[in-house]
């Protein structure tokens, strides 16, 4: 898959976004989504972090309102909003329930024939918090197989400085490609890893939330 | 008690007393539902039932019920073990409250609580349980069940990627496992049920394809699959051949409606539907195709010249992304092409079946069907967990 906005062809389905807090990996990776979606891409946006409403609102500012979202964030704090057609909500700790209802996007995609489907998972490190690392490990394996069988690109957010180094490399198990974002104090870098691309690392910065890469 | 749900009450009948049932779940269907249902039956039979929620707070869980139609506040003989609240920091007013669902000890003193004090004890996810407090749940599980002499513990279980001893316990500390299980292709079809096991009644394997209606629940139908091909490639004697019962309309030893048979194999039941070959009627194979489960696409293998219109009718009836089968027919005949020589002709990808067939003669049918069937949901029901 093409990603024009970081002018990079990612050849694995499951990639793990991984970087210190602060280096802007959500937004890094709604810029994609956005992009793909924007293109006639089927997208899904797992909220661990922010609520949909939030995350709806990022995408509308960038003209984008078709898009799927699972929101972890408002069941966990007791607000009962209601789900829609495309907002699905469920607790944090239903990885049940989270799974449910990815599953429930793809198979609507795959019944109206969209067979390009690109999905964000904005943070695992979210559910760490919550659940000890074997059990999200169980969840994640059930899902990047279920993404790979699909055929659609599945980007899951990682901070890096939140888990230990066990921890970290029991997920690198489970995606078979890696953003490593990192900041530089005066500059922001990334690279892709994947067993047969591996990109220089490149420069890039966030203006008003949209993504520049440097040349 | 009762169980609340289609097929299983007839098979079933009840659940006595000082018996567990186990809703073994897979991890991409949604199956909470079974657990909910069953007790909700229970409620309006006025027995004093109370749900274990680990996953979501009792208002949310309350919301859930409703979605379904069912007003459990409406009964004075509901409550329900709050195992939520506290892990989020949340305070919580239900009858039944662990202070720190973290800690088995204090998750025991209330569960037994909740058994001594209640007819039918429902756990909305065992398996987040055991992922909180670890595999050790299993052994509190067991003398809970013990506890539980003159009431009955329900529960759903996710199975997730556990140890094989976890999931062999699950199933040995239960009296009856139901399996909700996922016609899995690229994405999950469908999804059915059926008993892999009960200790108090004799029952034959029989899996029952099942939808989750809000309002409403679980509800059983059947599922459908479409027999295609070309003009006179043998669909409506494949559709006779593998059914139980089975009726054609036709005229002049053509099929110009439907061939329609009701198979009963492996513990399904099946509605099998042949489509009429010529071009008139593709108008209905989209519709058709739109309600099936999967495809049977019988070709002649004496006629390559018929290949492309059966590619044809394959991209009509497989739009939404059907898993398919190809019965390579007439394989008695001289000059009948091998499945490999067809699957070369028709640019048909290694991994989808072709089975030779004689459908006339019934040679060859039942390994399509079987094919189609391990496309649809594995292995796993049919071949290991004991359906007849």
């Amino acid at each position: 898959m093409r990603i024009e906005i970081l002018n990079i062809d990612v050849d694995s389905n499951n990639v793990m976004v991984i970087g210190p807090p602060l280096v802007g990996k959500s937004i890094f990776v709604r810029n994609i989504v956005w992009e793909k979606v924007s293109n006639g891409f089927g997208g899904v946006y797992v909220t661990t972090k922010d609520t949909a409403e939030a995350v709806l609102d990022w995408f509308q500012r960038f003209n984008l309102s078709d898009i799927k979202i699972i929101d972890c964030v408002s069941k966990t704090i007791f607000s009962d909003a209601p789900d829609t057609e495309d907002i699905k909500r469920v607790s944090i700790m239903d990885l049940t329930g989270i799974s449910v209802r990815i599953n429930m996007f793809l198979e609507r995609f795959w019944k109206s024939g969209k067979r390009d489907v690109i999905i964000a998972f904005d943070s695992i490190s979210t559910v760490l918090m919550y659940l000890n690392p074997q059990t999200v490990f169980r969840f994640l394996h059930v899902l990047t197989n279920r993404i790979k069988s699909f055929g659609a690109f599945a980007f899951y957010t990682v901070d890096e400085d939140m888990h230990d180094e066990r921890t970290i490399a029991m997920l690198k198990q489970l995606f078979n490609g890696v953003i490593e974002l990192k900041d530089e104090g005066n500059r922001r870098i990334f690279r892709y890893l994947s067993p047969s691309i591996r990109t220089e690392w490149r420069g890039f910065s966030i203006v008003n939330d949209r993504l520049e890469v440097s040349s | 008690m009762k169980i609340g749900i289609p097929v299983l009450d007839e098979l079933l009948k009840e659940i006595p007393r000082g018996k567990t049932l186990t809703y073994y779940i897979d991890p991409e269907v949604e199956g909470d539902v079974f657990g909910m249902q069953t007790l909700y039956r229970n409620l309006e039979e006025g027995y004093r039932c109370v749900y274990v929620t680990s996953t979501m707070s009792p208002t949310s869980l309350r919301n859930r019920f409703k979605e379904f139609g069912w007003y459990v506040d409406e009964f004075e003989n509901f409550s329900v073990v709050d195992a939520y609240s506290a892990y989020v920091g949340a305070t919580s007013d239900e009858r039944y409250v662990v202070k720190d669902p973290t800690n088995l000890d204090e998750l025991d003193e209330v569960i037994r609580k909740a058994i001594d004090e209640n007819d039918l004890v429902v756990f909305g996810s065992l398996s987040t349980v055991i992922d909180i407090c670890g595999e050790e749940t299993l052994n509190y599980f067991e003398r809970w069940k013990e506890q539980a002499e003159d009431s009955v513990i329900v529960s759903n279980f996710t199975a997730w990627p556990y140890s094989e001893d976890v999931l062999s316990k699950v199933k040995e500390l239960s009296n009856a496992v139901v399996r909700i299980g996922g016609i899995h292709h690229r994405v999950i079809l469908g999804h059915y049920y059926g008993i892999l096991k009960v200790d108090w009644t004799q029952v034959k394997g029989r899996a029952v394809l099942f939808k989750v209606v809000k309002p409403g629940g679980v509800k059983a139908y059947i599922p459908k699959i479409l027999v295609t091909g070309p003009y006179n490639a043998g669909k409506s004697t494949f559709v006779h051949a593998i059914s139980n019962k089975a009726i054609s309309v036709d005229r002049l030893g053509t099929t110009v409606a439907l061939d329609h048979g009701k198979v009963e194999y492996k513990g399904f039941t099946i509605d099998v539907f042949g489509t009429p070959g010529q071009e008139r009627f593709d108008p209905i194979l989209k519709v058709l195709g739109s309600e099936a489960l999967g495809v049977i696409l019988v070709v002649d293998s004496t006629k390559p010249e018929t290949f492309p219109r059966a590619k044809q009718l394959l991209e009509k009836t497989t739009h939404f992304g059907l898993p398919y089968v190809i019965a390579a027919n007439k394989q008695d005949l001289p000059n009948a092409l091998k499945p490999e020589e067809i699957r070369k002709l028709m640019h048909i990808p290694e991994d989808v079946p072709i089975i030779p067939t004689v459908a006339t003669k019934k040679i060859g049918v039942y390994e399509v069907l079987d094919a189609l069937i391990k496309l649809l949901i594995g292995e796993g029901y049919a071949k290991s967990e004991g359906a007849t």
